[in-house]
């Protein structure tokens, strides 16, 4: 079954300064969404909401129904919403691979006692982990980089290292924060190889920030736009590139 | 069993040392876990948190006052020792729980080893004041500790087995977690890792760790005084973290090998061992940052820290 996100009328303010507006807005398994608009819009703010760093102001978010608003960030990543940050979330000093065991944390099912006394099942459990994150590694074209620090690797490499590691656990959803920003054409076109695959391949609800218009044409099947932390399109990206609203608030004189 | 060579090859150290090196020994099997302790919650928590020396402290005067007054032999005291270090260890994160972090964490644990030291001058009755607290000769199992070697083979098997339960927690999701926190806290949450409940267990590992050194401590010295737990020493639990590498559990090892003997090989020389560790810690910052353990990584690769068991 694929998952449905839904966000009903999402309000968030910091200190009495209203970041989004009234914000309505879904997603579904194996589809990818692209919010788009100026810096200050609320996209990432909206990211934040979703994953709990930020508290509502007002509003609802579910997810398959089941409201995922007013917890943790960790017990809403449990739930299955994962996502990447516009710096960087790696851990520089691990390994691509062990960065990737990061994100299958949950997943490893072995308890304190039996880590600390090194039992079997515990052993086993860790081993499984090993296993999975290399075969996601190899799945998604980044094998070679498995025992490299992090910190060593290039802006693209570590980009496609953070959404491997985001889609470890198969979260039905996944919020990518401009994973494209200062990537060169050749890495981009991976990239949005790799996007359309996650969406497409393993059925995941992609939601993606992204500013550089070209690849949002390329990758996403709707397009909502944001401006002043309102929602202030949403459709088809043929249609959005028409539309007369759009292309006052962000587009500028097309 | 690769992890054993090493320990078993110890158990033939007593064949070639008299009592002053054995003694010597045993000093730096109590280093190890003090060493261990600390680095888990600055190298791989990567949390400013002092209070290693209050760790120590009260897992010694644990010890110390359950062997004196109660008359518990050393084997019935290692485990309460680590509870009490536990203990001291959970109240430091709660301080880092509640947003305190970096130099105020710094500040505030220094505090708090220096409020226990008033503690042990003040509570004379329990803590015999500034004279301290003579530690009978003790048993292990019935075995009487009366002598460097006896003690050396009881400190080894319960050095052997912490560090042991320390890799293989290092070695693991809850190694992985206590790193990812270090390197970004909020990345760590998004990936459904309970960051909180992770930090307190970090600092309650730390805090048994050291507090079972503590009691090996009392026993080996026989006395335990406040001026034991006072900032020098603190200088010098930091210093063998650093000499050993942050984060690094070889180097947490090398570091108090390499540092516990320091002091001794200088005795004769007063001044000279402040100048040359002043120095020595100078020359690790700024020519060795990452310490031993990066030394010996680059020569023999195997032994480069990973953070997941392969095979």
């Amino acid at each position: 079954m694929r998952a449905r996100l839904e966000l009903e009328q999402v309000s968030v303010q910091f200190a009495g300064l209203r970041a989004l507006s009234d914000v309505s807005l879904s997603a579904r398994g194996g589809e990818v969404k692209a919010l788009i608009g100026p810096n200050g819009a609320g996209k990432t703010t909206l990211f934040n909401a979703i994953s709990g760093y930020v508290p509502l102001a007002r509003g609802a978010i579910r997810l398959d129904g089941e409201p995922i608003h007013g917890i943790t960030p960790h017990e809403i990543a449990a739930r299955g919403v994962r996502r990447t940050f516009q710096n960087g979330g790696l851990f520089g000093e691990l390994t691509a691979l062990e960065n990737i065991l990061a994100g299958l944390h949950a997943r490893i099912d072995a308890g304190f006692a039996g880590i600390l006394f090194g039992t079997r099942s515990a052993r086993a459990a860790e081993r499984a982990a090993v296993i999975r994150a290399r075969a996601l590694l190899e799945l998604l074209g980044a094998s070679h980089l498995a025992e490299r620090q992090v910190k060593l690797l290039s802006g693209g490499q570590q980009r496609i290292v953070e959404i491997v590691r985001a889609v470890a656990c198969d979260p039905p959803l996944l919020l990518l924060d401009e994973p494209a920003v200062g990537l060169a054409p050749p890495v981009r076109a991976q990239l949005v190889e790799l996007i359309r695959r996650l969406a497409g391949e393993m059925g995941i609800a992609v939601l993606l920030i992204e500013h550089a218009v070209d690849l949002v044409m390329a990758v996403a099947d709707v397009v909502a736009v944001f401006n002043g932390g309102v929602k202030i399109a949403e459709g088809p990206p043929s249609a959005i590139r028409a539309d007369p609203v759009v292309l006052e608030a962000y587009l500028g004189h097309a | 069993m690769k992890f054993y060579l090493v320990p078993i090859l110890a158990t033939a150290i007593p064949l070639f040392a008299n009592a002053y090196i054995q003694f010597m020994v045993n000093l730096m099997l109590v280093y190890v876990l003090v060493t261990v302790g600390f680095n888990l919650v600055l190298g791989n928590l990567g949390q400013l948190a002092f209070a290693n020396t209050a760790l120590f402290g009260i897992g010694a005067y644990a010890a110390a006052m359950l062997m004196a007054h109660a008359g518990w032999p050393f084997w019935a005291v290692i485990v309460p020792a680590g509870l009490a270090g536990a203990a001291a260890g959970f109240l430091a994160s709660v301080s880092a729980l509640r947003g305190i972090r970096v130099y105020y964490l710094a500040i505030i644990t220094l505090a708090f080893g220096e409020l226990l030291r008033w503690l042990y001058i003040h509570g004379e009755r329990a803590t015999g004041g500034t004279d301290g607290l003579a530690v009978p000769q003790s048993s292990f199992f019935g075995v009487a500790l009366d002598s460097e070697t006896a003690r050396f083979y009881v400190f080894l098997v319960i050095v052997t087995l912490v560090v042991k339960g320390i890799s293989n927690l290092m070695h693991s999701r809850i190694g992985r977690a206590i790193v990812a926190i270090r390197d970004n806290e909020l990345a760590t949450a998004s990936l459904a890792i309970p960051t909180g409940r992770t930090i307190v267990l970090a600092f309650v590992l730390s805090g048994f760790v050291v507090g079972v050194g503590g009691a090996m401590f009392a026993l080996l010295i026989g006395r335990v005084i406040p001026e034991s737990f006072g900032l020098i020493e603190l200088i010098l639990h930091f210093a063998m973290v650093l000499v050993g590498g942050f984060g690094s559990l070889l180097g947490s090892v090398l570091g108090a090998v390499a540092l516990t003997a320091l002091p001794e090989y200088f005795r004769g020389f007063p001044g000279l061992y402040e100048m040359f560790f002043g120095a020595l810690v100078i020359v690790f910052l700024l020519v060795q940052p990452r310490g031993l353990s990066a030394l010996v990584a680059h020569w023999w690769p195997a032994l480069r820290d990973r953070y997941y068991r392969e095979g």
